[in-house]
This record gives C-alpha cells, structure tokens and sequence, in this order.
C-alpha cells in the first residue's frame, strides 16, 4: 500500500507515492539523490542524518513520509547559496572541524537551526544545542569552536 | 554514473559534483589557501633559502570543501544503473556445525537476483584474511561466532535482500563455547581452530635477569589489570561497490585503509589475473583500525560476477558491532620491583588476549604489546609472556595503537602507585626511570631523538600549578584529582619491512599530481603529503592534487595504520619532491640551454638567471616533454627482528608523549568528569598543526570513552549492547573543550622535515591518565577499564581496595 505525499525540500516540492513506513533518509537518499544526509545507527541517536523540519532539527531516520507530508525540509545542501559557503559552512573548513566528514552535515544542521533560533548563543548553549550528534574523529573541539566563530555575522 | 565513468573520472573521483562545480571548489580552495598562507607569511615571517614554506602552515584540508557541502562520495552514496543491493544471512550461535543450507525459499523471493553460500567457494578461495587466510568468506561447514556470514543475497532493493535472508534455513548442531582465554588455555574437549586449537600465538620475550632484578628491589608491586573489549566506533559503517568495468577489470569502491590488501586478495579469490582488479578507495568515514579486515569486498564481488550487475552492500550499525572486529579484551598481571630511590630493577609481565573467532590482527596487536612492555622506560630486567587465544567471540582486530593504550594503562597505573609508595612526585619517577637518547630498548635498538623528558618537561609546571590550586579541594561529595601518564610508541609495522612510495607529475597546464601509496581515511593526511610533496618541489601547495587510495595508480605502500603515513609516505613525498624538482629544472636548463644548476624551481615560480617565470609558464615551455618528468620517492627503512627473540630493531622511529589531566568526581554517584587535558606530544616536527591538534582532541575523546564508559557487552557469546543507546561514545557534552595541545620542538633526524607522527598516540596515555586522577582524587586504584559509575562505586564502598587500607 502506498499513499501520497508532498515533501517540501530545499525549497522544492516533490509529490511522492511512499510506504507508510518509508523514513526521510531513505527518500532523501535514494529517491531525491541528497546523498549529503548521512544514514548510521537508524535510531536516532547519532545525529548523522539530522536535516531541519520547519527549522527544528530532527533525525530523519526517525521520521516517516506521512509525518513530513506538507513539511519544510531542509538539507545540507540547502546551506551553499549561489556557490558560496555560508558562514558556518566556511567556519568548518578553515577551523578544521571537518575530518572524515561523516557527521559533518548532521552537525551543520543543527548548528544552523541553533544561531537562526538563538542567534548569540553562548559556549554551554552551543554544547548543548551539539551533545545529539556523535563525531569519533574531532572530540568535538573545534566543531564548537567553528560554530562560536560565526555568532553574531 | 555509469560504470565506464569510473575508468578516468572527470575531475576528482571523491566529489559528487559537476566539472564546473568542481572547478569553482578547485577555484575557492586556491583561494582559501593562498589567503592562508598570507596570513601565515605575516605573522611567521621566513627565509626562502632556509626556512620551511610550507610546513608547519595551517593548511585547510583539500577535502573539507566538498564535505561540508554534503558532496562528498562515501561508498553508500554511490548509485549505478541496474544495481543489486546484498545483505548476509549471519549466524544465529557462536559456535555450532553447520548441517545443512536450504536457499530454495530465498531463491524465489521477490527481488532476489542472486545468492551465494560458501559451498559454491572452491575451498583454496574460501579462506580470508589479512594476515593469516583462515577466515571463511562465507561459512561453511562450521560457525565459530555468533554474527559470522554464512550466505550473501542480492535484491533489487536492499529491503528484498533483508527478507530473503529470513527465508534461509540454516540448520545448525550447536557446539560447547569457549569464551574466556583462561577456558582456552585450559584442557579442553572444545576445538575452535584446525590448525591452532584455541591457542593463536604464545610469545615469550626479556632481557637480563629478572630474578636478581627483584632480589636488588627494595620494593615490590604486583597487580592485575583487566580491560574490557571496545568498539572502534566509525560513524561510516563498512560500505562497498563492485561491478565489471567495460574493459572486463573487477572494480570495487569501498571505504577501506588498505585498497592493495583487497587488490590482491580478491585477485586470488576471484581467480582473475591483478591487472583484471582494481580497488578504488572511497571517502572513508572514520577507521581506526577497523577497515583492514575484509567485510563486503569478497561477497560482493563474487557476486557482481555470478549477476553481472553491479552489486552495492552497506553494513547496518547491528552488523558492525557484531560482525566486524573489536579491540582486544585483556588481561595483563604485573609485577613491578624498584630501589626505594625510585629506578625500577624488574618487570614481568603476563598478558592474556582474547582474540575472538579469527586471527585477523591478533599477532600483530601482539608483537605489538609484547614489545612495547615497560616502554617508555628503562627496565634492565624484563619478562614478557603473551598469549592470545581463539574464544567464541567476534574476531579481535587493529585498533588505534595495537593494543599498546592497555599495555600503557597497566604500566603507567603501577608506576603511580610506586611513585606514591615512595613518596616520589609522579613526574620524577618518570624521570628517574624515561627513555633517553642512547638508551636501548628492550630489542636492543639504540634509540635517537627521544623527546620523552621534553614531554614532561612541558608538563612539570603545569602539574604543579595546578596541584597547589587544587590542594584540599572538597565540595560535599565532589572531588577532584590530577593524573600523569606517558607513552613511547614505534611508527610503523613491527619488525617488518614496510615501504611506502610516491610518485610526483606535472602536466603543461601547470596541474602537478602526487601519487601516494597510502590512503587518506579520514585524518587528513592527503593534505600533509601535498604539504610535504611542495615544500621538496618548490612549488605552491595548492598546485598539487593527490591520488591515493587506487590500487592501480599506485604502489602497495601498506596501510594507513600504525601511525605510519606522515613519517613514511612522508618521507616518500619528501624524496619525490625533490626528484621532480631537480628533473623539472633540468628540463628548463635544456630549453633555455643553460647549466641546470642556474636553474631554481623556488616560491612556485623557475628562475633561471636573473629571469623569473611563474610555473605554469615554465611548464609551457617545456612542453609535451613534461610527461618524461617523473619525480619518483621511495622510503624503505631497514628494520627488522628476530620473531624468536623479539631481538633487533622493530621501528624506524618512535614518538613520545606526557599527558596530565584533571578530573572532577562524585562520590555518591560515582562519575568522574574530564576538566582539562595538558597533551605535550613529541611528534617531531609537525607539518599541520590544524590536522594534528585534531589528531590530539580526537584521541583524547576516545581516551576518555575508553576510560570512562565504552564496554562491548558479551554474554555467551552474544554482544547485548550492539547500537549506540547501550553503548555509550562521547558527546560534546561529555567531552571537555579543555584540551590544550602542546607539541615540544623535537626534531627526527629520519623523518620528513623532522616529523615523526601523531595518529594513534594522543589516546594511549588518557585512559591511565583518568585512573591516576581517579586515585589522586578518592584514594583507589582503579585496575579496570571502563571506569564506569558501577566500578567506581564498588571501588570506593570496598576498603580492601582502598588505598587507605592497605
């Protein structure tokens, strides 16, 4: 049985025929070639997959079509405006907050949705905006350090 | 992308991207780095004759554009036309005889284009491995751990494969277990191995003599440690692509450390000659260790030639704490002795491995262990006795640093102890007892450039700030504490040759291209040899692209493992460099018919004479005869040991470090929390210090996820905890930001503009380092890795433990 449902992604709208149990990620990934969300534990605990539903950070791997049906998502690649990297996208680069770059758009996105709601937050409101998405590689360091770097532009 | 797309990919193989949107991220990296190098120009201004241009600059990662826009190519994010998506059939039991294999109701599943059991492998191609081939691709007739594959599906989507795999009978006659090392060293009726019985290697290494080592002791300690096994955790899970490309060459894109290893193995597998396989590396999403193994390389491939479709598997994250290796759970028993004045006369040591089903890494963790027993010290009388043993469990493998972060974990514990026994600071015991220049190991290699007491030099102040600051620090049923360890580790494989190489091009448009042996699998190293390859060309770092990670574009340079790319392929680059450069200029001289040595390829530009050219111009005027410019670098240090005797001279180099940090606990709760972590590290010169403070900070994370909380959970063979809501990784939260890297100014003479490597080491002294602090903090000496809130209470509600008490 499938049903239909409009997805709002990046500003586009795509009308889909979905299982009722088919998951964001796997639309994302495999039906709208937006590889730049990442899949691993498949249960919403590390962050690899977190996209923005209405601005709000959510796993998509937890989220099912019909619960997004007529919702605004947005992903990794929804930050580059016109070729050029946002402030945070930048941040990363040059604060070497990237390494094997796995969890490095779960990580983008939830630090977007953290400074468009709190646009100055300080270090404890980064750490605890961040403390849902793993990363084996960084130790977390220089990530803060990126997002912090871009408080206030 | 089609499959010939894969032969000569348009631009870089590792972005998705158009040529022109590749372009433009080619365009703002030049920028991004020239701006860099500006600003690095200004604050450290340097000589050209004598100064490093490049080295030691914060060069951004030639990768991180593409990843941060969510582009980059990791091997789940790459589609084909007509592709078959695979999953295994695992075993239900950790030990048992398999009966029979009934696929009929699979086979005409919906979806289901293929499968494949290990009966179909003719047996000389059966076995795998990368030290030893004695694991089966697919079992067959025998399961020695609950998780091992037993047969591979493919589908049209991967949900089909999933539910044809339930369709399997498999059935099984389940076998007694042996899951402890003491159970496998015992008698047993149990028999895991054919060939080794339950035993995978028993090494037995000294020096001097350890019973007057003990008698001239004035002190004498003896303790067990026990470390629970972990989990390398990458966040990419085990992920490849293998098809048939147009000129019949077996591809398989996967995220691996080791494209040669596969290379080879799936030639043999395969049956087809080398020059009809080709391993492509892709963006691998963290490793430590953990992708050396083969995982879906062989299945999927066997299976791409039986369908003749391209045939994608990804790992869930279930299968990878089930099914891929782990590191080592351990047990180590120490005896310690000392004069009172604090130099240690005696060490022996009894370490108990437990390797799981399969030898993957096991003798090479051991070595490993093995030699570096009482490193970073000085012990005159040394007895080591290691025995890693075959259990039901899933294979031990690699993991960052081999096995040595356990060793070190027991050694610097009773090395605490003894200093506080003695009433000596823990600085200076180290001090009495550290490695220096000319001391000999205990493989008898003469040591050079030992950077250790610089290490602790550089912490010495720091410790005894902080230890007057903190003195009779006490708030209800908070503490806090400070702990010390060291480390000294060996770049490279253990006693074996292990050579990298590099190739160095250029084309007429001025592109240059490094060809590197070992691959980038995620710490950034592709960056570093760029770094190294144009500070010995003379040309600007952004000029260069590397190619690594392709097994027919490069040599076999081994793995990137064992810390060993900077200070190897490093030395390669260095040596490729500087080969390009002395052809390049030759070629100019000839064009312009002056001497070569008028000729200077300096600053990214040619001068010859008082003439100045910039590089591309130069590469014009040489023309089509750029393609006879090879710079070629090869780096083959002579090391070698007696595997009897462990004697001779395991490594080329090895780096050192002191770690201090400061812990805050509770002792109602029984938490401990990491405040701040000092890392002096004595990595030689260091090439990026961007990279390699991430190095450090990663390190320390999962130092402290070692320390504190991280356990695979096994209960008769099963793991109970295989998803990240039982086992627990750090967050940020959890993660001070209080790590300060400090990196003392120790040239290698061996090493590639003096450096050494980084990779592995910053973890190995953290884990040591919390159970020092833990000690200083509540008076209990923590012998058991995680130190989790249930160990530590337990700790601190036993007075027999109690330091008090004893």
């Amino acid at each position: 049985m499938t049903m239909d449902v409009t997805l709002n992604v990046n500003g586009q709208e795509h009308k889909l025929a979905v299982e009722p149990t088919e998951t964001v990620v796997n639309i994302l990934r495999n039906r709208l070639e937006l590889t730049g969300t990442h899949k691993d534990c498949s249960m919403g605990v590390c962050g690899a997959c977190t996209v923005l539903m209405n601005g709000r950070p959510v796993s998509s791997c937890l989220l099912l079509a019909p619960q997004a049906d007529g919702q605004e998502i947005r992903t990794v690649e929804s930050l580059e405006h016109d070729g050029k990297l946002s402030p945070l996208q930048e941040a990363f680069l040059t604060f070497g907050a990237v390494q094997c770059g796995y969890c490095t758009p779960g990580f983008l996105m939830t630090a977007t949705a953290l400074l468009e709601e709190n646009p100055k937050p300080d270090r404890g409101e980064v750490i605890e905006a961040l403390k849902g998405n793993l990363c084996r590689c960084t130790g977390y360091k220089k990530i803060i350090e990126a997002v912090e770097s871009v408080v206030g532009q | 992308m089609t499959l010939g797309d894969w032969k000569e990919p348009e631009g870089e193989k590792f972005a998705l991207g158009t040529v022109k949107e590749q372009t433009h991220w080619q365009e703002e990296y030049h920028r991004l780095v020239r701006e860099t190098v500006e600003q690095e120009r200004a604050l450290h201004p340097t000589e050209v004759e004598t100064d490093p241009q490049t080295i030691g600059m914060r060069i951004p990662r030639n990768d991180a554009l593409y990843k941060v826009r969510g582009r980059a190519r990791y091997a789940g994010n790459i589609e084909m036309e007509g592709m078959l998506y695979g999953r295994f059939v695992r075993s239900q039991y950790p030990h048992a005889r398999i009966l029979s294999v009934d696929t009929s109701k699979a086979k005409t599943a919906p979806g289901v284009k293929g499968i494949l059991t290990g009966a179909e492998i003719p047996d000389d191609r059966l076995l795998v491995g990368p030290i030893s081939d004695d694991t089966p691709i697919l079992a067959k007739e025998k399961v020695r751990f609950a998780g091992e594959p037993i047969v591979a599906i493919v589908a049209e989507t991967e949900q089909q494969a999933e539910d044809a795999c339930l369709l399997v009978d498999v059935e099984y006659e389940p076998l007694d277990t042996i899951l402890t090392p003491e159970e496998a060293i015992a008698e047993s009726s149990v028999t895991i191995d054919p060939v080794d019985g339950n035993i995978i290697t028993d090494l037995h290494h000294g020096q001097g003599d350890i019973e007057a080592g003990f008698a001239e002791a004035d002190i004498i300690l003896e303790n067990d440690y026990e470390i629970e096994p972990v989990d390398h955790c990458f966040l990419e899970s085990p992920a490849g692509v293998a098809f048939i490309d147009p000129d019949d060459v077996l591809t398989v894109l996967v995220c691996t450390q080791y494209p040669h290893y596969h290379h080879k193995q799936l030639a043999r597998v395969t049956g087809r000659p080398m020059d009809k396989v080709r391993v492509v590396q892709t963006v691998v999403g963290g490793a430590f260790g953990g992708k050396m193994d083969n995982t879906v390389e062989c299945a999927s491939a066997l299976l791409t030639m039986k369908t003749g479709r391209p045939i994608k598997m990804v790992f869930t994250r279930e299968e990878v704490f089930t099914a891929t290796t782990k590191r080592h759970a351990m047990k180590i028993h120490q005896r310690l002795g000392a004069t009172k004045d604090g130099r240690i006369t005696a060490l022996d040591v009894r370490n108990l491995f437990d390797g799981g089903a399969y030898r993957s890494y096991s003798m090479i963790c051991s070595g490993r262990c093995v030699i570096h027993a009482g490193m970073p010290y000085r012990i005159p009388n040394l007895k080591v006795h290691h025995t890693a043993v075959f259990t039901n469990h899933v294979p031990s493998g690699a993991m960052r640093s081999f096995g040595v972060v356990k060793v070190a974990f027991a050694m610097e514990c009773q090395l605490n102890e003894l200093a506080d026994k003695l009433g000596i600071s823990p600085i200076e015991i180290r001090r009495i007892n550290g490695l220096v220049d000319e001391d000999l190991t205990s493989t008898g290699q003469t040591l050079t450039d030992v950077g250790l007491l610089k290490s602790l030099d550089a912490i010495e102040p720091l410790y005894e700030q902080r230890k007057a600051e903190l003195a009779g620090y006490s708030n209800g049923t908070r503490r806090k504490g400070l702990g010390i360890a060291c480390l000294g580790y060996g770049i490279g494989y253990s006693g074996v040759r292990n050579p990298s190489t590099a190739r160095v091009r250029a084309d007429v448009k001025g592109v240059v291209t490094a060809f590197c042996g070992t691959p980038d699998i995620g710490t950034g190293s592709d960056t570093s040899l760029a770094m190294v390859a144009a500070e010995s060309a003379g040309i600007a770092v952004d000029r260069i692209r590397v190619v690594s990670g392709d097994s027919t574009k490069t040599d076999d340079s081994g793995p990137t493992s064992a810390s060993r790319t900077t200070y190897f392929s490093g030395n390669a680059a260095h040596i490729a460099g500087m080969d390009f450069k002395a052809q390049f200029e030759a070629a100019v001289a000839g064009k312009r018919d002056v001497p070569a040595e008028e000729v200077r390829l300096q600053e990214d530009a040619v001068i010859v004479r008082n003439e100045r050219m910039n590089f591309e111009d130069a590469c014009q005027l040489i023309g089509d005869d750029i393609e006879q410019i090879g710079g070629y670098g090869k780096f083959d240090p002579d090391i070698a040991v007696d595997i009897l005797t462990f004697k001779g001279n395991p490594y080329p180099t090895y780096v050192f470090a002191t770690h201090l940090v400061e812990i805050e606990m509770d002792t109602e709760l029984g938490s401990v929390d990491l405040v701040k972590a000092w890392c002096a590290h004595d990595a030689g010169t260091i090439v990026n210090p961007t990279g390699a403070e991430g190095q450090v900070e990663g390190g320390v994370a999962m130092g402290v996820g070692q320390a504190l909380w991280e356990r695979v959970v096994r209960e008769g063979g099963y793991i109970m905890n295989p998803h990240y809501r039982d086992y627990l990784l750090p967050s940020a939260k959890d993660v001070t930001q209080e790590i300060e890297s400090i990196f003392v100014e120790n040239h290698d003479r061996t090493g590639p503009y003096g450096a050494k490597g980084l990779a592995e080491v910053s973890l190995i002294p953290i884990p040591a380092a919390m159970a020092n602090a833990v000690t200083d903090a509540v008076d209990v000496r923590p012998n058991h890795l995680p130190m989790d809130s249930e160990f530590v209470l337990d700790l601190l509600n036993d007075t027999s433990t109690n330091v008090a008490g004893e």
